[in-house]
Parts: structure tokens; sequence; C-alpha cells
């Protein structure tokens, strides 16, 4: 099969240094890919490679089956591009912003009219069709933008941080039609750094740092490169003492045992070693108001990456992330480390890469 | 959907982006005031008050003041006229008409602001970057967005600044002395040319430029040389037969052309995307 996506070696570069450094990947046909990194990773270089917009210095790319290089035009008449600011013209209504781009991507008048406004009916802004986008809020703003960028039904959308200043709502209903959008085969690509919309959406996720690809797959692959075993947590109520932390870490097919704010954090074998431990807990005169597996998220993924990007770039030491602050530190850090029972890192579910000898790191 | 094969021009894209991008400059105030307040002061009020002066002015030391040889060329078309007009003709047909080559240079420089560097300011160029546009029709679409209303705006300027002058003269002419040969010439076929001339260095100024206040003052250093040059030099311009107004003409057209056509091979998205 033609990937939708394929890369290798890209490489661009501007004065201030390399942009983006010899990025090799490859991306199926309908899957939706979180590109994630900090500001100035190489997201939006990616994506204006990908598009034709920028030359590449080394390296190719072949998008759609077309060289963005030689055949710009012919990619991005298939492409769809949500930039991270909406880019509406504010001197222009709604309805004129898109019907230059209806015209721009070959519609004739009247088929540019009817597909403008069956796309600002599909996200609830036909009646502000004519108004001057100027006085829109930024929800509006990114709703009627990615109805542009939907304008001709392309096969591959790229998304540059979609819901970069939206609201709790407006971010829900974005995060859903993105959805919606990827549901319908499209091949996605979510440039974003809100890890929350890309764990949700993404199949496949690229870690760009500083321009390099630093992970690249499926987001369940890259944790079990990262970590063995399953993570779970035993609700005991309350921060489990030593003496049960030591237990429950006794518990055969237990890895590693921590106490942390409503019970107990664990890293088993498989999730088969879970009834076991609600057992030892129950024998042990414990209240146990739940027990679940919990799989790594993106989240977890990308930090894990992160931290390992910063301790081999000696930004960190290697021996240990607690300086490092993570989502779930509030969460999981452990009050009390003196329990007998292997360390976890406050990092996560799972243990970090380098918290065990010969875990991959 | 259709879409044209990859050499041939898409003139359906290019009419598209200057519609739109003259639709969105007519509703921005800070563009069409200064378009509208230039011409009407120096094309209508200038004039006006300047040839009222000048029709009412004693116009006994006309004569002695273009024997003088600085004058020289001027002297024998005005001097063949009657005594009384000299003066309103010489001031309204000669000595304020080059203004009107300011026109298209100021408007030329405003709209090749806003075509780069204002859709910069606007963040709308990334937009426009990711369309299935070929480079070189959309450097024709930004440089015809500038170049057709700098051209329509003089043209309407001119029929103001005659329709004016002859009103003013009219007392003591009594006749319509403007358009005169030289001075259709000059409008015509000159003033687009002076568009052009202008344009081929703005746009490339407003594509590096990363806001329209950088690229305003970077094009008013290019185009105020060129204010000043065009100003000495049309009253002279007035003064040539008809086929020199029309070689100069065609030369000026020459260079404009020509800067276009090196700028616009210069001229790609990739740059217009690493320039901010």
């Amino acid at each position: 099969m033609t990937a939708a996506i394929e890369t290798e070696g890209l490489t661009r570069g501007f004065r201030s240094g390399l942009a983006v450094d010899g990025l090799t990947m490859r991306l199926e046909p309908g899957q939706v890919l979180a590109l994630l990194g900090p500001n100035g990773a190489g997201k939006t270089t990616t994506v204006r490679l990908l598009d034709g917009v920028l030359v590449p210095h080394a390296g190719r790319s072949v998008v759609l089956g077309h060289d963005p290089v030689t055949e710009g035009d012919a990619v991005r008449r298939r492409t769809g591009v949500l930039t991270e600011n909406a880019g509406l013209d504010d001197r222009l209504t709604s309805r004129e912003n898109l019907l230059y781009v209806a015209r721009l991507r070959g519609f004739d008048k009247a088929a540019a009219g009817r597909r403008v406004d069956e796309l600002l009916e599909r996200f609830g802004m036909l009646e502000r069709a004519d108004d001057l986008t100027g006085g829109f809020s930024t929800g509006q703003r990114k709703r009627v933008a990615l109805a542009r960028a939907l304008i001709h039904d392309p096969e591959l959308l790229f998304l540059d941080e979609p819901t970069s200043g939206l609201d709790p709502a407006g971010t829900r209903d974005v995060i859903a039609l993105i959805d919606e959008l990827a549901a319908e085969g499209r091949t996605v690509v979510l440039a974003t750094h809100f890890l929350g919309e890309a764990g949700r959406l993404a199949d496949r996720m690229a870690v760009l740092h500083k321009g390099r690809l630093r992970a690249f797959g499926a987001p369940d692959e890259l944790a079990a490169q990262l970590w063995s075993g399953v993570g779970a947590e035993v609700d005991l109520g309350a921060p489990g003492d030593a003496a049960t932390v030591a237990a429950l870490g006794a518990v055969r097919g237990v890895r590693t045992a921590q106490v942390h704010l409503t019970g107990v954090r664990l890293v088993l074998d498989d999730r088969e070693v879970l009834p076991r431990v609600v057992e030892a807990a129950v024998g042990r005169g414990l209240p146990v108001y739940g027990a679940v597996t919990r799989r790594p998220t993106l989240e977890d993924v990308y930090f894990a990456i992160e931290r390992r990007i910063a301790a081999e770039e000696g930004e960190i030491g290697t021996d240990g992330f607690a300086g490092l602050p993570t989502p779930h530190d509030d969460l999981y850090a452990a009050p009390d480390t003196a329990s007998g029972a292997a360390p976890v890192p406050a990092s996560g579910p799972a243990p970090a890469p380098t918290a065990e000898p010969g875990r991959p790191s | 959907m259709s879409h044209p094969s990859p050499r041939s021009v898409d003139w359906s894209a290019i009419r598209t982006i200057v519609g739109r991008d003259i639709r969105a400059v007519r509703r921005s105030k800070a563009i069409v005031l200064p378009m509208a307040l230039v011409p009407a002061v120096l094309l209508v009020a200038l004039p006006f008050g300047i040839g009222l002066i000048a029709r009412n002015a004693p116009t006994d030391q006309v004569q002695s003041a273009l024997g003088s040889s600085l004058l020289k060329n001027l002297a024998d078309p005005i001097l063949g006229l009657p005594e009384r007009e000299r003066l309103v003709v010489l001031v309204l047909g000669y000595l304020l008409s080059p203004l009107l080559l300011v026109l298209p240079l100021m408007v030329s420089a405003v709209l090749a602001a806003d075509a780069f560097a204002g859709e910069k300011e606007r963040r709308t160029l990334e937009v426009v970057l990711h369309l299935p546009i070929s480079d070189r029709d959309l450097f024709a679409a930004k440089v015809l967005t500038a170049f057709l209303p700098a051209v329509a705006l003089t043209w309407i300027g001119a029929l103001l600044y005659t329709v004016v002058c002859n009103v003013v003269a009219w007392p003591v002419t009594g006749r319509l002395f403007l358009p005169f040969s030289q001075f259709a010439v000059t409008v015509l076929w000159i003033a687009p040319a002076v568009a052009l001339l202008a344009l081929g260095l703005l746009v490339v100024v407003s594509s590096r430029a990363r806001t329209t206040q950088e690229a305003n003052q970077l094009g008013g250093a290019v185009i105020l040389p060129l204010i000043f040059v065009a100003a000495a030099q049309t009253s002279a311009l007035m003064l040539l037969p008809v086929v020199s107004v029309l070689a100069v003409g065609a030369l000026v057209w020459a260079v404009g052309l020509a800067l276009l056509w090196f700028n616009g091979r210069r001229f790609t998205r990739d740059r217009l995307a690493s320039a901010g």
C-alpha cells in the first residue's frame, strides 16, 4: 500500500539552525499521527515541508504519492491545512473567507457557494456567514478555519495546534470534530503540544526535539519499549502505610509497589496478578474501594521520552527524574519512599525507563 | 473541480486573489483614507486653489520670466498663447501636472506593502501558501492587486485634475486646454509604467518585511527618490514631442518589466515562509 506520508532524512535549516534534522518516518493512509514536541521542536516546519511550502535542504518525502518539492500543487490539492492561527482575513465575512479558498481550489461559483454553506452549517456557523470574522471568538474562528481546511474534502489533513486558545467547551467541540474526520478515514497529522487531545485521537505518535525525531510509533508500542509490566492502582481510601506496601509488594507477580495518595501503586507481571493483590489486601483487613490496571497514556509516554531526551542531553541527571515535574507528580509522588518495596519514580503509572536495570531507555 | 495544467497561467486563480485582495483593501480605512485624501488634496484642492490665484494674477511678468534660459524650452508653447491664458496654463498644465505621477507611486507602495507584509501581519499568508497556486501565479496576482488600483486611481485622478483645471481656467481660456497630447500620453502610457516600476521594487520589499509598517518604511526609502525624479522630470516630458514621450514611457515599461521578471524568478513560497 502506498504510504500517505513517507520521509527519508528530511532536513531543513534556517539561519538560527536546523529546524528539522533527518526526519524519517512513514504514515499509512487513514492513520492519525500526533506530532509532538515543545515549542521550536520543528512541528510547523515539518508540516510546511510535507505540504511543499518549504524546500528541504536534504532528504526527501513523498506525500500521497507526490514529491512536495516538484509537485507541490498536486500535494496541496489533496491536503487541507489548519494553521495555528486561524488565518482568517478579518476584513472579510466567514462566507467570503471560505469562498475565496473554494474558488482557488477549483470550485466554480455555484458549487463553491453550495459547498461553503454546507460546511458553515456543519460547523454551526451558518448564522454568522455574513459577519466579518474580525468579531469572532477564537472558537468560532477555529471552526471557520476547519471548514476552510475541509472545503475540498482532502485526503490528508494537517492540523497545527487545533485547540490552542480555545476554552474547554470549544476544545471538546474541536476534538469531537477531528474524531469525526478521522473516523471518516482521513489521514490526519496533528501537530500539538496539548497531549490530552493527541492521546484521544492518535494511533501513531512522533516526538520531535530540536528538529530530530526522537520517537515514532504507536503509543502502546512505545510504552512497551519504555516500560514492561502492567501498572495498577489499589484504592484503599488513604495512603497505604509501609507495612501494607511491603505486604502487597510481596505478592507473587508484583514487581514494584509504592504508596500513593489513595492507596498503593503497583507494577504487575500481568493483569491476572491484580485479583491476588486485592485478596491480600482484604486478607489484611484493609477496605478496598477499587482496583484497576492502568495503561500508560500518550501523555505518560511523551513525558517519559522527554525525560529520556533531557537525561541524554545532560539537562537532568540520568540517575533520577525527581527534579522534573510531570502532570502526575501531585498524584503519584511518594510521600514516603521508605516502604521496603522497590521504589517507582514519580513519573506515571509504571517505572520510568532507567528506574530498573535492563529496561530500554 | 477543475485545475489548469501546471505550466499554464491560472487566470481564474489570479482573478480570485486579486478580487479578494481588492475587496479587503476597500474595507480597510487605514488604506482607503490616504488613497482618497492624497488625490483629493494634490489633484483637486491644490490645482483649484493655485489655479484661482494664477487665473487672477497679473500676467505681465510671465513673458520676462519665460525669457530666462532655464525655462527656454517652456517658452514657445506658453508664449504662443493669448497673454491672459499664459500663467494659468503654465501653472496647471506644466508645473502642477507632474503631481499626477505621485499617485501611481503612492498607491503602489501602499498596496504592495499590504500584499505580503500585510498578509503576514494578519497571519493570513500561511493559508495562501498552503493553497494549490503556483509561485508564479501568486506573484502575478499580488502584483496585479497593487497595479490595477494604482492605474485606475491615477486615471480617475487625472480625470478629476483635468476637470478641475478646465473649470478653473475656463473664464480666461474659454476652451478645454487639458488634456494636450503629452499630458494624455503621460497619464495613459507613462503612469502605468511608473506603477509597474515601483512594484518591481516594492513587491520584494514587502515579501521580505515582517509588518506593514516595516514594508512602508523600507518602501518609502525606495519610493521617495522615484517620486522626486518623477516630479522633477515630468514637466520636461510635457515639452517633448509625443514620440519622445512614448519612447520614455517604453523605457520605463522595459525597466519595470525587467525588474518584475527578475524578482518574479526569485520569488518562491519558500522564501516567503522563511522570511517570517
